[in-house]
């Protein structure tokens, strides 16, 4: 049987990529807004000042604008896997699916149902219950991140699940190891907290622009004050558990925390473990595996990811070499399931199970077997397949490295920023310190640029596989024709460009209106201004 | 019987559940889309009847999405080869679904009749197409489908989509669901909207009840002259699930109605549907909509429960190699799995049930066109 | 009597947490800390907002 074409492939990998990375331009925002607007209506409801509400309600109308593309997007994300990795879905349905229709069931049904009555329960509720209806918003939005990282943390770590021979596919055998897997809960915490820096920054950063210009100064002084202190514990949160990650990829996924480090050779090759450098600047190669330009600062690298000076951290060409045993293995695996496959017969079947473990290297070593048939490799090419698929276990190291780095540098910057925005602003020296709020305000994007790259980091780090050590990206595709992909892919150029073309055009128009001054006479529900009463600029 | 066979029986009756609350929920508000340009004649009016599924859309579209998740963790290898074999028609769905919760947010907020008008096309499209898809998809599964499997589980597809676009039968289908979304989405219209929404929709309401009742019955007459599939040799439900062996599959022409013979009783499926569609139509001539609605939703279910009784247990079967076709015996997950599901599902319904009601019941009342004027919230 | 409806469900609600929080502890120390980081975040946001407005209780003075 044939492997998919590999331009195929790479237009599906593509095209998941663009349209993942898209929907997560938005979805971080969603997890932190919701919950500062929750901590703003908190305020609110126990103060009773009329400024904490309008500030739920001027927040709440720039979040609107970013929900909705972040909802339509998700959709994209929920079809995605079947349309396009159909191969993947059928291998790991039984277990990566469950999280996902539970994320609907227990998430993403609070989620949107709440945040309707968010929007357009304010004349309709008690104080209480539209705060009640806030932070179940907020908590469903997060529930949702929870349940699709405890699926991602299923492809970096496979926990909860074993291959069924008689079925051709992982099967979900533990609740709990799925659900509590470290992947998961690292995961979780590390993208929801990112997304709590986001709508801080978010927030911040506008408030900033507010008291530039000396508008609506009470309301941007208040907004300020509450986003740098939720954005300051928050960046701290993630700085922790991105090192909580890291060595979680250090234990269980050395390919990907060698290639974020750029580590080619072991770290002991030098001498000693403890002295190792951890690489300010390099720039990897993989043709000659090798880095050009390296800048490390030395006795770094162990601590920060073994936490301990004397371990040896293996390098990717160990990591390749320890692969070509696995990939024999592989090999005898897989022909062995696939006799089994078409008569039942035993003795292929504890063939199978004794090399099991190594079965996703044989489809690793598929791509080059004569034919792409595993059972045409013979003792005189064995050797040449291997060698081959031994460089395939790797993934791309110079992608890999600096988008770890991008992220982690911006990670320590909002630290700082928050740390001297929460100063200045308890100081109430915010308006003295010019610089900072300019800061704040080209800041914003930042964050949305620090989650994309964490996520690269993590999706580019995991290659080849899609599922650890399991299944390899080019094999979980769908089989389509190269007329397919260019129509899908063309399309969603289109309308995606078309969305976040209005999207910003909203969000710039909102954002410069500023907050609305209230009519004082008119009564209740039609108290606020109309939505156009007064021009753009 | 086993429990594992319990399990994929009570997970199809589920999937039948999902696929009527994703008709009866987005259907309704696909058809106020659908309907837009006809019920709102000024920018007033259309705001209006945005606004009267405005708290609710979200909320409804979950069980898109929660059908989407369902039958990918129930019937994992359903969802991978179903999605993947019809990908043109998939994509033209995504495209036409995620246009509709921009088009909510956005299509307000600027005060521009162009804008506007722009964002009303989207609703057009993003509320027919779907529906038209929706229904088709069900014509084409119960023709049949050209796919195989390779040794690893890989799918390949035998037929190009034009032929799945393009054929009489599921085109029939996909009009007749079009109609039925224009039914609800109407009576909702009628519930909520007043003059001269009310009146607009409701003519659109007994329209498409009655076009949705006709074609179910022309249907009807029309499976007994297409292929069904049949078994040939001794089926095991409790078999490990996989569609790579099992038991030899034949096309016979009227096969989608030996159930039917065989068991007489579910006879009450189509009744029911036929019931509900009339039925709505006439209550929505004696301007009853409440009734209306929930005869509406009981159209849907008939009509959805009317083809899954007709295939049980196919799911989707496959013209190229039959054998390899896809049934709730071979198509579904594993016993663990299809338990933790449904203690998921039995703890989390209710709950759902219970806020969305809750949700339905604070937004009450008709929407007014003066408060949507002055509503900084409303769409 | 409507007190001890207030207090029963106060105490419902707190057996709940506790439960969720032991379990939490016991198996997901990282979710564990994400409930208690996430309500912590959100008080000290909150007590800012307040500090903010007993500071500027009298006049407007500098922000």
């Amino acid at each position: 049987m044939p492997l998919i074409d590999p331009s195929v492939v790479d237009l599906s990998r593509l095209q998941f990529a663009l349209t993942a990375l898209y929907h997560f331009l938005f979805v971080p925002l969603t997890l932190g807004m919701t919950f500062l607007l929750a901590a703003m209506e908190t305020v609110y409801v126990i103060t009773g000042k009329q400024i904490y509400k309008d500030m739920t309600q001027f927040w709440g109308k720039l979040f609107a604008i970013n929900f909705a593309i972040g909802v339509a997007t998700g959709l994209t994300m929920e079809f995605e896997f079947g349309t396009n990795w159909s191969m993947y879905s059928h291998f790991v349905g039984d277990v990566f699916g469950t999280p996902l229709a539970i994320e609907g069931l227990m998430a993403f049904f609070m989620e949107s149902t709440f945040i309707g009555l968010m929007f357009f329960g304010w004349d309709r509720l008690s104080k209480p219950g539209h705060l009640a209806v806030t932070y179940l918003t907020a908590l469903g939005s997060n529930l949702s991140a929870l349940w699709i990282l405890i699926a991602n943390g299923f492809m970096q770590n496979p926990q909860g699940a074993s291959f069924n021979p008689d079925t051709m596919r992982m099967e979900f055998n533990s609740f709990l190891k799925l659900v509590f897997s470290q992947d998961a809960q690292a995961k979780f915490v590390h993208t929801s907290i990112a997304g709590f820096v986001t709508g801080a920054l978010f927030v911040m950063g506008i408030s900033a622009f507010y008291i530039l210009r000396k508008q609506h100064r009470e309301f941007a002084a208040r907004s300020f004050r509450m986003a740098a202190l939720f954005g300051v514990i928050s960046s701290l949160a993630v700085v922790t558990l991105g090192d909580a990650l890291g060595r979680l990829d250090y234990l269980v996924q050395p390919t990907k925390i060698a290639a974020i480090e750029g580590l080619w050779q072991d770290s002991a090759a030098g001498g000693s473990a403890a002295s190792a450098p951890w690489l300010l600047f390099a720039l990897p190669d993989q043709a000659t595996q090798s880095n050009r330009a390296e800048i490390g600062i030395p006795y770094v690298l162990g601590p920060l990811v073994a936490h301990s000076f004397n371990t040896n951290i293996p390098g990717l060409i160990t990591l390749e070499k320890e692969a070509g045993p696995r990939i024999e293995k592989g090999i005898t695996a897989l022909t062995a399931l696939k006799a089994y496959g078409q008569d039942h017969d035993a003795s292929a079947l504890s063939t199978f199970k004794a090399n099991e473990k190594d079965m996703g290297y044989g489809f690793l070593a598929q791509r080059y077997a004569p034919d792409q048939d595993l059972n045409l490799i013979t003792p005189a090419n064995q050797s040449e397949v291997i060698a081959k698929a031994e460089k395939d276990t790797i993934p791309n190291v110079f992608v890999t490295f600096w988008s770890f780095r991008i992220m982690m540098f911006l990670g320590f910057y909002f630290v700082a920023l928050f740390a001297f925005a929460a100063y200045f602003s308890l100081k109430n020296q915010l308006e003295r310190n010019r610089w900072l709020l300019k800061l704040s305000m080209w800041s914003i994007p930042l964050p949305i640029l620090a989650c994309e790259f964490g996520w690269i980091t993590a999706e580019a780090g995991r290659q080849p596989w899609s599922v650890f050590g399991y299944l390899p990206t080019f094999q979980a595709a769908s089989s389509h024709g190269l007329g397919y992909m260019v129509f899908s892919l063309i399309g969603f150029a289109l309308l995606y460009s078309a969305f976040i073309a209005a999207e910003l055009y909203l969000m710039f128009k909102f954002a410069r209106l500023g907050p609305q001054p209230h009519h004082k006479e008119a009564p209740e529900a039609a108290a606020t201004a109309p939505m156009f009463a007064a021009p753009a600029e | 019987m086993e429990l594992y066979v319990v399990l994929k029986v009570v997970w199809a009756l589920l999937l039948g559940v999902l696929l009527s609350g994703l008709a009866v929920m987005v259907g309704m508000d696909m058809g106020v889309g659908t309907l837009l340009r006809f019920v709102g004649k000024t920018d007033l009016e259309r705001r209006t009847a945005l606004n009267i599924i405005g708290p609710h859309w979200d909320g409804n579209q979950v069980w898109f999405i929660l059908g989407g998740g369902a039958i990918f963790a129930a019937f994992p290898t359903l969802y991978a080869t179903s999605f993947s074999v019809f990908y043109v028609v998939m994509i033209l769905l995504l495209f036409s679904m995620i246009m509709r919760p921009v088009a909510f947010e956005y299509r307000s907020k600027v005060n521009a009749g162009k804008w506007r008008g722009v964002w009303d096309w989207a609703f057009l499209i993003s509320g027919a197409v779907p529906m038209i898809v929706y229904g088709a998809a069900f014509g084409n599964v119960m023709q049949g489908v050209g796919f195989h499997y390779g040794w690893d589980g890989q799918y390949y597809q035998d037929e190009s989509f034009i032929w799945y676009l393009l054929n009489p039968f599921a085109l029939m289908c996909g009009v007749m669901s079009l109609a039925l979304s224009v039914q609800q989405g109407g009576t909702m219209l009628m519930l909520r909207g007043e003059e001269p929404i009310f009146s607009r929709a409701r003519k659109a309401a007994i329209g498409g009840g009655l076009v949705g009742g006709l074609l179910f019955i022309a249907g009807g007459f029309w499976i007994a002259h297409l292929n069904g599939y049949a078994f040939t040799t001794p089926v095991t439900p409790g078999a490990p699930a996989t569609p790579l062996e099992g038991p030899a599959v034949v096309q016979m022409t009227g096969a989608w109605l030996h159930n039917y013979a065989a068991y007489p009783i579910l006879w009450v499926l189509p009744l029911l549907g036929l019931v509900g569609m009339f039925g709505a139509a006439l209550l929505n001539l004696a301007r009853k909509p409440v009734i209306a609605w929930w005869l509406g939703a009981i159209g849907w279910i008939g009509a959805i429960f009317t083809t899954g009784a007709s295939m049980f247990p196919f799911l989707m079967p496959s013209t190229t190699n039959p054998s390899q076709s896809l049934t709730v015996w071979n198509a579904s997950g594993s016993e663990y799995n299809l338990g933790w599901m449904l203690f998921f599902a039995l703890v989390f319904t209710p709950i759902i049930i219970c806020y969305t009601s809750w949700c339905f019941y604070v937004m009450r009342g008709k929407v007014k066109a003066e408060h949507v004027a002055h509503d900084e919230h409303s769409y | 009597m409507g007190k001890l409806f207030t207090f029963v469900g106060l105490g419902m609600v707190l057996v709940l947490a506790l439960v969720l929080a032991v379990v939490a502890g016991d198996y997901g120390p990282w979710y564990f800390a994400w409930m208690v980081g996430t309500v912590m975040i959100v008080l000290i946001a909150g007590c800012g907002a307040v500090l903010f407005d007993s500071q500027h209780e009298k006049g407007k003075g500098e922000i």
